[in-house]
């Protein structure tokens, strides 16, 4: 199958799994206890009758469940997800500010995961009993069972008290003036602890599965073929090893994107990180429902992206699914 | 030495692998360490028992300047003993409460896909990636926020975001075991569906599921630990999370209302992963040379 | 060590390999000698276990490390003892001068690359040349091995590939720098029979044509009698029985050999020109394990004819005093076939 047509059919399944997402937002709103129009206006109190009525002509809440189903799908194909009333501003726009900063904060971690894992991991596979395998093996059980927002806790102690390098809140310096590069470079500032946060879980997952996946590969047929060939060590590890050692850890970084943007909602709330997650937490806090379902909607259209790109990557770097062996 | 005619007493696999898992020695620290926890959590009211919510000291009173407040005092001025004591309560309740569900779902899932094949299959596993789309946190904070936050939403909120591990894991293990012999010996002894699912293949099936329940139960802990720092815990139990929750604007200020409550789920958490893999490995000899 | 003068191409001398293991160090090569001398074919037979296929990977400096070392002995490649030759100096022979095939062919060939490359880079490596011209070499070799449309095959991924196509491949890597010594290790044992066959007749025509060594690791002694000039069998690390082919087949002295000939099935027999021996018989039990072997013959659990001299003490390897000739053996009742015959 050709990779073009893959990536539509991939595209088209995608499309559904992000109707379900809606589905299960308009069961969400009918099945909370209380009157679906008081759940859409949120507990923002001092709702005007006129404001209940607009809400109840908006999403037809007068009329069928399926014609509401209906009316609440053709609103979200047209990018419309709803007013948030306690932002006074459509919700699509609340996010459209706020995505950025999540899908900079989440991609960083994931990049710094998967490279320093790698790295660790194939580190520690030249030696699987010697002692940074076994220090591999501590650290991922540990930064596992550490919880994300106390580990950032953590670093916010190290570093604003003890050791007072990286500025721990928000997303840039409240008075910075600057632009373009400058800009960047104090967004990167900023970036550094609650990337960092966000990356220790998963590196440690990494960390541990490319250890065991390199220990397996290196023990495979082909690498001693390498071997015989007369490679040296450096061209039998970074590229006949690790080229097959990385197909495992590919799988697993697409079905950790979820539990990233989990993590991510609570390291933005732990520094103030004006994403996504933040923006959630603090709808929580209002009771604001349209935005805080217009964030469930959209983080998972991040997931169904995130796990194309995931089976895209993995098709380039396995033939056998390319061209269609075993 | 004396030679016997006995022939050696048959062991059963969960009792073999109760042997090797003792010769481990993380996994028997990882034990130990469960045990004083739990023992803590359910007793700890006979070495110091009082109310969290109660106000004993100044606020924010550092761990031993103050004699029997050896922990200090939150930025109420309640003592973190107390909290730490009785906190573990509801992390753990929910925890388990939480692995609980996730595995009967997770198993009850993967076994009627990984059983009957075909459409059954194809279903239950869109429905189990439909969920693994949906990032868990982000929805069970939907659920608690729209059905009102107490243990058991919280409970059934990360069940329900957590499950379809657990199933692929199920399923993958039915496929494997449904065409071995002794599945068709059972069937062509008249044994009916139901009947091959629970008491044939699902005990073969246990090794991993048991693996997979245990680190579960550590998932589920950083999940409600997660939840409570959110302020999406039950409102009237003190917990581990909450704790942090609460005092994390005071952190510039007082590191230990905030290190200690997170050292006590770390540690919890810490010491179910080491069980886990410990079980992992005696369920798996062939690995245990690595 | 003063090496005696010999023609041969490699020449082990009193190899000896040890592998740490649960059960402490074991040794998996206890002196081992052997001569392959250039342009032959040598074989090296006996079951799975005995330490053919570390013999082997001792020869390419592959034994794997750790668990494993070699502690003692030499093995001789043109003169130099590569045993000590430095890291550098080993990656040039290895797949320039001594190649190497192995069993598997499914899983010996990097699933992510296609075989062109494979071999490309194997070219790329020893030889001066450029890309492109590695490249044509390619197309040749595999052409040269029997693969039809090499240039479309050559783009081809392993797993696109039968078994006996991937092992043709594994053969153009391994004759693509025209190397002195080519070691297969069970080459065939994977394969179906009719493609075992097509497989030696390539090897066959590849020796004739480039005039290269090989040296065939088998437990199979049909191979032997359709492939090689002289024989070493192999039993729990030592050489046990050693000669040509013919002396091996029609007049094996252990009764491991015998064992093993005994294994024909009857139509390789008969090909073999070995109608007088015994009818097919197992050998019963199997090849101890290395870290139990203790003082006496190693095979001596096995064999019929054991006595408690077998046991008390392992027989060396030498010619023994028999009025037909012999060749080097280490039994104690060499020649003997069965219980009857056996001095009182």
């Amino acid at each position: 199958m050709g990779t073009i047509r893959y990536i539509f059919r991939r595209l088209g399944y995608g499309l559904i799994l992000m109707v379900g997402v809606v589905v299960l937002n308009f069961l969400l709103i009918h099945a909370a206890p209380g009157d679906p129009a008081e759940v859409i206006a949120g507990e923002m109190g001092g709702i005007t009758e006129q404001m209940m009525a607009d809400i109840r002509a908006r999403y037809g809440l007068d009329r069928p469940l399926p014609v509401q189903l209906g009316i609440y799908l053709a609103n979200i194909a047209r990018f419309d997800l709803g007013m948030s009333y306690y932002f006074d501003r459509p919700v699509s726009q609340l996010i459209g500010q706020r995505i950025w900063p999540t899908v900079l904060l989440v991609l960083t971690a994931q990049v710094i995961a998967i490279f320093l894992g790698v790295v660790m991991g194939v580190l520690a596979s030249r030696r699987p009993n010697g002692p940074f395998s076994g220090f591999v093996s501590v650290f991922s059980t540990v930064g596992y069972a550490a919880p994300v927002f106390w580990t950032g806790l953590m670093l916010i102690i190290l570093f604003s008290v003890i050791v007072p390098m990286f500025p721990v809140e928000g997303m840039s310096s409240a008075r910075f003036r600057g632009g373009g590069f400058a800009y960047a470079l104090n967004v990167a500032h900023h970036l550094v602890l609650p990337a960092t946060t966000l990356a220790i879980i998963f590196l440690a997952q990494y960390a541990r599965l490319s250890r065991a996946s390199m220990i397996e590969v290196l023990g495979a047929d082909y690498v001693r073929t390498a071997r015989a060939k007369g490679l040296g060590e450096g061209p039998v590890i970074f590229r006949h090893a690790l080229r097959n050692a990385v197909l495992p850890i590919l799988t697993v970084a697409g079905i950790q994107f979820g539990n990233l943007i989990s993590g991510a909602l609570l390291v933005e709330t732990v520094f103030n990180w004006p994403g996504m997650g933040r923006l959630a937490f603090d709808s929580v806090l209002r009771r604001d429902y349209p935005t805080l379902l217009g964030v469930l909607f959209c983080a998972s259209g991040v997931v169904v992206l995130a796990n194309l790109v995931t089976d895209l990557s993995y098709r380039l770097a396995d033939p056998r699914i390319r061209t269609g062996g075993r | 030495m004396a030679k016997t005619d006995t022939i050696p007493e048959a062991v059963s696999p969960l009792r073999e692998a109760w042997g090797q898992f003792l010769k481990n020695r993380p996994a028997v620290f990882g034990l130990a360490l469960l045990s004083v926890i739990v023992g803590l959590v359910l007793y700890g009211h006979f070495l110091h028992d009082a109310d969290p919510y109660d106000i004993v000291w100044m606020p924010l009173t550092p761990p031993g300047d103050e004699a029997g407040i050896w922990f200090g005092t939150d930025f109420l001025g309640r003592d973190m003993m107390t909290g730490l004591l009785k906190g573990g309560g509801p992390t753990l309740l929910v925890g388990l409460s939480a692995a609980l569900i996730t595995v009967v779902i997770g198993i009850l899932m993967g076994a009627l896909a990984g059983y009957f094949g075909g459409w059954v299959d194809d279903l239950l596993m869109r429905l189990t990636e439909f969920f693994q789309v949906l990032p868990a946190l982000l929805f069970a904070m939907v659920l608690v926020t729209l059905f009102s936050p107490s243990l058991w939403t919280v409970a059934f909120a990360i069940g329900i975001v957590s499950w379809p591990q657990t199933a692929r894991l199920t399923r993958a293990e039915f496929l494997r075991i449904r065409e071995l012999e002794y599945v068709t010996a059972a069937r062509s002894i008249g044994a009916g569906n139901g009947r091959i699912i629970a008491r044939v293949i699902l005990p073969n099936a246990l090794p991993p599921l048991i693996v997979s329940a245990t680190l579960t139960i550590g998932v589920a802990i950083l999940f409600e630990a997660g939840l409570s720092f959110l302020g999406l815990g039950d409102p009237n139990t003190m917990s581990w999370g909450l704790m942090i929750g609460q005092n994390r604007n005071y952190i510039l200020d007082a590191w230990w209302p905030v290190t200690l409550p997170g050292l006590a789920i770390f540690l919890t958490v810490f010491a179910v992963s080491l069980v886990g893999d410990g079980l992992n490995d005696a369920f798996n000899p062939k690995l245990r040379s690595r | 060590m003063p090496l005696e003068k010999t023609d041969a191409l490699m020449s082990l001398r009193d190899l000896k390999v040890e592998f740490d293991t649960r059960h402490g160090r074991v040794t998996a090569l206890s002196g081992i000698s052997l001569d392959v001398k250039p342009g032959e074919t040598l074989g090296i037979v006996g079951e799975s276990g005995c330490g053919k296929s570390i013999t082997a990977l001792a020869m390419m400096g592959l034994v794997p490390n750790p668990p494993g070392h070699v502690t003692g002995g030499s093995i001789h490649f043109q003169g130099e003892d590569i045993t000590r030759a430095r890291a550098r100096r080993m990656r040039k022979l290895r797949g320039g001068e001594i190649a190497m095939i192995f069993q598997e062919p499914m899983t010996s060939l990097n699933p992510v690359f296609t075989v062109g490359d494979q071999i490309t880079e194997a070219i790329l490596l020893h030889q001066d040349v450029s890309r492109t011209q590695a490249e044509k070499q390619v197309v040749e070799l595999l052409a040269t091995v029997g693969i039809p449309e090499p240039a479309k095959r050559a783009q081809s991924y392993p797993h696109q590939l039968s078994g006996g196509m991937r092992q043709r491949v594994m053969i153009a890597m391994a004759i693509s720098c025209r190397p002195k010594l080519l070691i297969a290790d069970e080459p065939t044992t994977a394969l179906d029979v009719t493609v075992q066959a097509q497989i030696f007749d390539l090897m066959r025509d590849i020796q004739r044509e480039f005039g290269v060594a090989i040296v065939l690791i088998t437990h199979d002694m049909g191979a032997i009698a359709e492939m090689t000039d002289r024989v070493a069998v192999m039993y729990a690390g030592r050489i046990i029985e050693q000669g040509t082919s013919d002396q091996i087949l029609d007049n094996p002295l252990h009764p491991y050999t015998r064992g093993l000939i005994g294994c024909i099935p009857v139509l390789g027999r008969e090909a073999a020109g070995a109608e007088a021996l015994p009818p097919l018989a197992e050998i019963p039990g199997i090849v101890p394990p290395l870290h139990l072997l203790g003082e006496g013959c190693a095979f001596a659990e096995r064999c019929q004819l054991a006595d408690d001299h077998c046991r008390a003490q392992r027989p060396a390897l030498e010619i023994p005093a028999l009025q037909n000739g012999g060749h080097p053996v280490a039994c104690h009742h060499a020649g003997i076939t069965t219980r009857a015959e056996l001095p009182a």
